[in-house]
């Protein structure tokens, strides 16, 4: 059997495209192809800046390239001796396959991949990951985004290898999954893995794939066997593994610096998939569904059979999706949709290349100097877009009054909300996330609890604990709905400074101190989540204290810092053990079941308002009463005699409106009255006059 | 000894006194009016605006006196006030409309019967004519002088 030719004499773009791409190279993309291509460091081929620039979707007939930018073409079915030949290959790449047309330089500065970027600013605290261990007890907010009350992966001894066969189950590629070829060939143990498990590529169809044939277990087993370059090709169910030995099982086994081993598995291709031409329809969409965003997106508190209660977001239910607000240019820099964002999203050089590109094919007079101004002049001017989508931006317009009611939506009338409510609180507060009750609830995420992955039922021990919602302020300043998660985790506490021990340094340092779950409780419980008692606690700290000089165990958790002093177990607060909170978005209920919409005034001015006087318990691998507890008025530091006093003035609101409205009827009737004496006494004035 | 005869004009009808009710309606007023605009212009004029926590109870909390003070001396006045001559009268009205206003538009905002862009409209109005009140009622009291 003859492996898949990698041709490239079947040149690209496909012929109905090729003269306008022609025309195109040859008025001037050619320079800036080279200049590109240095760029890259020739890692990926350059767009060829071919497009179809309709609303109608084009049709994706392409062949597919491998890592080498060499197209995919299976051999025929049966070799001139008549024997049958397996259609098998390397697998595609996307940045050669879809990176021909589509500028992939550009599209890998968008934030679903560019976290590890340095230079792009993080802007309002998002999700983080969060690295979760049930036998260690650990849950640890990860992020590369550098949000206070996360930690850099690196920071806590974890490399960039390691964050991906963690979380690339729901990282759809690029950034650290595609690190300069320098970082894999040095003598990193981990990174150098690359060089046999390959690179992460952005996996477009993750988002962009229309046919409904993508199998993201398929993707999340890949990974998982460290198959990172097969993973588009699986996921996209182009082929099937040609060899059943993982990338994982060949990289442990390497041992350099003998050379890499190359018989890696072949991919063996779906031979039908494949045109006479040797092209391969992918069916695309530019506006991924609802669906396909809840595959990370999802948040659920309606946990077990108790889902169907949900109503999900009234904007999806009206008929939007998520990317209808949520929106990208080329540079996939998707709008996050909260206000002030246009102060965290500069342009980026990538992009003003690409659109100096556009401004020179279009204009050949214009120098290359005054294009890029051009450029970046026109670029901020469509970011100041961004305001107009967020939900006040959509609902109310920007602050000069532009661009309301887009998509339609209409402008809210807010009937008895004096306008102060809307400089304290965000849209949010009232008509995001569950309706506040007297505690808050604990809730599961995709990326936190591995939602859309087939698994035992999750419930609601089952770690990471996130709850929901906790009002604190955001970073305008306005009260708005948190997701909230306590830190959880084994660490040695150094000059006041905690440092997190990961998991398996944990494990093995504490040997059988850790417990243990029964086999028998396995399927009862099989997220072993089992608090862990005051003397297990005690237990592990001895274990990791047994021959360290430097540095005290400690264990945090539910907010507490637990310490040994004099063998005994002692808690205490500490700034390591606060939770890190994430604003929430959705799902965006209307606004007769909103807070304010259900009781009114009462549902936040009442002594037994939720945002205010709700109880946040912290959740953690300890038991309730050792955890901290606090209400939402505390969790953001309000002033609870202020608050309280307030809430009790609303007592009187109904007599205060009943005196204040009699005053204003009597004062109505004597101005009315001396208006009527004056206008009289005008008429008998005129009468004696005329008589 | 020429001698002049003098007309018996028909007497002009008597101003009543300012008694202790009228006194006290007016001092009731003032009481109520100090802190609200003491709170009101205060945080308007220190560029603090809205009122929130303390600031804002004492505001509301104190608005209720005012708008009680404000009804007695309208019901209580009009009769005397032409004792202190035109300008006063005429002051007095509108403070009268201008507090009228103060009081409706206070106590609007907590109804539903507005939206976003009339409680805005509101809130202006409240917030302008109340100062227009604070100020005609410090010209009344300076008017507040016997014709002799």
């Amino acid at each position: 059997m003859s492996p898949i030719r990698a041709s490239v004499s079947d040149s690209f773009p496909p012929s109905h495209v090729r003269t306008r791409s022609r025309k195109n190279v040859l008025r001037g993309a050619l320079p800036f192809l080279l200049g590109w291509l240095l760029a890259a460091g020739g890692e990926a081929s350059a767009a060829d800046s071919v497009g179809t620039e309709s609303r109608m979707p084009y049709r994706h007939v392409i062949p597919l390239r491998d890592h080498a930018g060499d197209m995919i073409t299976p051999p025929p079915a049966f070799d001139e001796q008549g024997k049958p030949q397996e259609p098998r290959g390397s697998p595609y790449s996307t940045a050669q396959t879809c990176g021909r047309c589509h500028d992939y330089p550009s599209i890998s500065q968008g934030w679903h991949f560019n976290a590890a970027t340095t230079n792009v600013p993080a802007g309002r605290p998002g999700e983080p990951w969060i690295l979760t261990d049930p036998a260690t007890r650990t849950q640890l907010p990860l992020s590369y985004r550098g949000w206070k009350g996360t930690f850099r992966p690196a920071d806590v001894g974890m490399s960039d290898y390691d964050f991906l066969v963690q979380f690339a189950r729901h990282f759809p590629g690029g950034g650290v999954g595609e690190p300069p070829k320098d970082r894999i060939a040095t003598n990193d143990v981990r990174m150098r893995r690359m060089q046999i498990t390959g690179a992460l590529e952005i996996d477009c169809l993750i988002c962009h794939n229309k046919s409904g044939h993508y199998d993201h277990e398929a993707r999340f087993k890949a990974v998982t066997a460290e198959n990172f370059k097969w993973a588009p090709t699986i996921a996209s169910e182009l082929g099937a593994y040609g060899a059943s030995r993982p990338a994982k099982a060949f990289a442990d086994a390497w041992r350099p610096p003998r050379p890499a081993p190359t018989n890696l598995p072949p991919i063996k291709y779906e031979r039908h998939r494949f045109d006479s031409g040797n092209h391969v329809l992918i069916d695309i969409t530019r506006k991924p569904s609802p669906s396909t965003c809840y595959y990370c997106h999802t948040s659920e508190s309606n946990l077990g059979d108790s889902r169907w209660h949900s109503d999900g977001d009234i904007h999806i239910r009206a008929g939007m999706s998520c990317v209808d607000c949520h929106r990208n240019g080329i540079d996939h820099q998707v709008v996050r949709g909260y206000e002030g964002e246009i102060n965290d999203r500069p342009v980026s050089q990538e992009s003003i290349a690409l659109r100096t590109r556009l401004i020179l094919r279009d204009d050949p007079a214009i120098s290359e100097a005054d294009a890029r101004k051009l450029a970046e002049s026109r670029l901020n001017e469509e970011v100041g877009k961004v305001e107009t989508l967020s939900c006040s931006g959509c609902h109310y317009g920007s602050a000069d009054g532009q661009f309301a009611g887009r998509l339609g939506a209409p402008r809210p009338q807010h009937v008895g909300f004096p306008p102060i409510h809307f400089e304290k609180l965000a849209c949010t507060a009232c008509h995001s996330g569950p309706i506040p009750g007297d505690a808050v609830e604990i809730v599961h995420t995709s990326l936190a609890h591995k939602l859309g992955l087939p698994a035992p039922p999750r419930g609601a021990n089952t770690a990471p604990a996130i709850v929901q919602p906790v009002f604190l302020r955001d970073v305008s300043g306005k009260i708005a709905p948190h997701k909230m998660v306590w830190p959880s985790y084994w660490g040695i506490l150094t000059n006041g400074v905690v440092s997190p021990l990961l998991p398996d340094v944990v494990a093995k340092a504490a040997g059988d101190k850790l417990p243990t779950q029964a086999p028998a409780d396995v399927e009862r419980d099989p997220y072993n989540t089992k608090p862990l008692t005051n003397d297990q606690i005690r237990d592990v700290l001895t274990a990791l204290a047994a021959g360290r000089t430097l540095g005290e165990p400690v264990f945090l958790a539910s907010g507490k810092l637990h310490r040994l002093a004099n063998n005994e177990l002692q808690a205490e607060d500490h700034a390591a053990a606060e939770p890190y909170a994430w604003p929430l978005g959705h799902d965006v209920c209307p606004a007769s079941q909103s807070v304010g919409g259900v009781k009114g005034c009462a549902d936040c001015h009442s002594l037994d308002s939720p945002i205010y006087f709700g109880i946040v318990a912290a959740r953690g691998p300890i038991g309730p009463k050792d955890a901290v507890s606090k209400t939402h008025l505390n969790m953001r530091g309000d002033d609870e005699t202020v608050t309280s006093t307030f809430a009790f003035t609303f007592k009187f609101r109904p007599m205060l409106k009943v005196v204040t409205f009699g005053c204003a009827l009597i004062l109505l009737g004597v101005l009315l009255g001396r208006a009527f004496v004056a206008l009289s006494g005008a008429r008998s004035g005129m009468g004696r006059q005329s008589k | 000894m020429a001698t002049t005869s003098i007309t018996q004009a028909s007497p002009a009808p008597e101003i009543p006194a300012l008694g202790i009710g009228p006194r006290l309606a007016y001092f009731l007023m003032l009481a109520g009016l100090l802190p609200v605009a003491l709170t009101g212009i205060g945080t308007f004029a220190l560029g603090q605006a809205p009122m929130t926590h303390w600031i804002l109870m004492a505001h509301v909390g104190a608005s209720p006196v005012f708008a009680v003070g404000l009804t007695l001396v309208a019901l209580t006045w009009p009769s005397r006030e032409a004792r202190y001559g035109g300008f006063s009268w005429f002051l007095f009205w509108l403070l009268l409309f201008a507090g009228w206003i103060v009081v409706v538009s206070g106590v609007l905002p907590m109804t539903p019967l507005l939206g976003t862009d009339g409680q805005h409209f509101l809130y202006l109005t409240h917030r302008y004519a109340g100062i227009a009140v604070a100020i005609l009622t410090v010209l009344h009291l300076l008017s507040l002088r016997p014709r002799r």
